[in-house]
């Protein structure tokens, strides 16, 4: 394959637009963990067309499947705030890896997870809106839409052992130093198991802080990065958002913008679902041990990759470790009243 | 542990000394020198803690383990006997992947007899570990 990144996407846009089509302003930008994410400006006919490119990269954070990325923003477009899904190539043959292309949504901001207070005064509006949005999701109507093309629909009962059986494979697949913490945390999920889902629904994955683009008055423009959405038990998400490596340095607020218990009302009135308190702290567990099994994969990958991707690096070193903390909190917190031992 | 400090040093010159492709300048590379200097200062922590952070972890594994050895089998004293030859990062390293994996094990044991003491007192432990090894981030002001 010759020629630069752009000249190879002007080939491959005329020949998807059957016009001439030009790119311009090619940017590698920040976005996801587990693809390569560029900013570009498409001309074709006089119109300019502004997208975002999403690559698989060499070697990646987690690997997730670019076709279930693609049909979830297919499926909630027009229910939750994303960009429009444009075209998805999976044998990658023009780039050279498997991408997919889609809309760009300019004159936003994404928060890092590392600064403090990034929502300012709008905090408590950015986190109604946060909620509300996730409760939508949790009551979307999956039935034949695009992610059901290719999700596995799984049985309301077995939500939490895919989900933990996934994730422990991780960790066992991928671990390079023996995690007594993690799993004693996995011990423990698997004698304890949560009641069943509510409802089957599509989870986002990754639904926190930093993968949300916002306007800096207080509305959320696109809630992105949807790697590893599936379909499972929908406080799974809750439970992810709700984690303390999410909260912006500020223990009083989830995400660093509302108290937890008010985040559960909003979730509630959105979702018609209710927050049972031992499903959540199963799930909220569940996620110290998902985090530590992607920190676990980056810490491998940064390795294998030849030390070269610092996110990879401060993912598998400072964020592992920061996980490490908050599962040992909550064993101590579970131990100390002998719960589920 | 992995990524250990040596693997991060490296890295950051990795990172820094490869030429990006032209759009891989800009904003991301910008992003990405960001993320280098959150490294290095995490690294200074690291030279400051990361080994007595080792010694004392491996010297208190080892004493659950001795502890629990009288109860729970011989294996476990045997696996408190595991010292680090010297005081190298690496070594100290292969130790605790030594001890770590027989405090698994343990663990699992006391889970199986419902031993709540001892498994009060592994749990401690954990946290004790998670506290040694913890790493500090400034609240960095947002953009």
């Amino acid at each position: 394959m010759s020629g630069s990144l752009a000249q190879r996407l002007e080939a491959y846009l005329t020949d998807l637009w059957g016009a001439p089509t030009t790119v311009a302003n090619l940017s590698r930008i920040s976005g996801g963990a587990s693809r390569e994410t560029y900013r570009l400006d498409a001309e074709t006919g006089g119109v300019t067309h502004g997208m975002i490119l999403r690559r698989d990269p060499t070697g990646s954070l987690i690997d997730t499947d670019r076709r279930l990325e693609f049909l979830a923003y297919r499926t909630v477009h027009g229910h939750v705030p994303v960009p429009q899904a444009i075209a998805l190539e999976q044998d990658g043959g023009a780039l050279e890896r498997p991408f997919f292309l889609m809309e760009r949504i300019d004159g936003g901001v994404v928060a890092s997870p590392f600064t403090f207070d990034p929502y300012g005064a709008h905090a408590e509006a950015l986190g109604e809106r946060f909620f509300t949005i996730l409760g939508q999701l949790a009551a979307l109507d999956h039935e034949g839409t695009p992610i059901r093309e290719a999700a596995a629909l799984p049985v309301a009962g077995d939500c939490w052992r895919i989900a933990l059986d996934h994730w422990a494979g991780v960790i066992e697949a991928d671990e390079q130093h023996p995690q007594p913490i993690v799993r004693a945390a996995i011990r423990h999920l698997r004698r304890n198991p949560p009641p069943p889902a509510q409802r089957v629904a599509l989870v986002h994955g990754d639904y926190r802080t930093g993968n949300f683009m916002h306007d800096g008055a207080g509305r959320i423009l696109a809630v992105l990065d949807w790697e590893m959405v599936h379909l499972g038990d929908p406080i799974e998400d809750l439970g992810w958002a709700f984690d303390p490596l999410w909260n912006h340095f500020d223990e009083t607020r989830v995400g660093g913008m509302i108290p937890q218990e008010r985040a559960i009302a909003i979730w509630e009135a959105a979702s018609g679902l209710r927050v049972d308190p031992t499903a959540l702290a199963w799930w909220s567990l569940f996620n110290a041990v998902k985090g530590q099994a992607i920190w676990t994969s980056a810490a491998k990958e940064y390795r294998d990759g030849g030390f070269t991707d610092p996110i990879l690096a401060i993912s598998g070193w400072y964020t592992a470790r920061r996980h490490d903390q908050i599962l040992a909190e909550r064993l101590a917190d579970l131990a100390a009243f002998g719960e589920g031992f | 542990m992995t990524p250990a400090l040596p693997d991060i040093l490296r890295g950051n010159f990795l990172s820094l000394a490869v030429p990006a492709p032209p759009e891989s300048q800009g904003e991301f590379m910008t992003g990405r020198i960001g993320v280098i200097a959150l490294l290095s200062l995490l690294a200074a922590q690291e030279v400051e803690r990361g080994h007595p952070a080792r010694a004392w972890e491996n010297d208190a594994i080892a004493a659950v383990l001795a502890e629990a050895a009288e109860v729970y089998g011989a294996q476990y004293a045997d696996a408190a006997d595991i010292v680090a030859a010297d005081l190298s990062l690496e070594t100290l390293d292969r130790a605790n992947a030594a001890l770590r994996r027989a405090l698994i094990a343990l663990h699992e044991a006391v889970e199986a007899a419902r031993d709540l003491p001892r498994h009060r007192a592994i749990v401690a432990l954990y946290g004790e570990m998670a506290e040694a090894r913890r790493l500090d981030l400034p609240p960095l002001p947002a953009r």
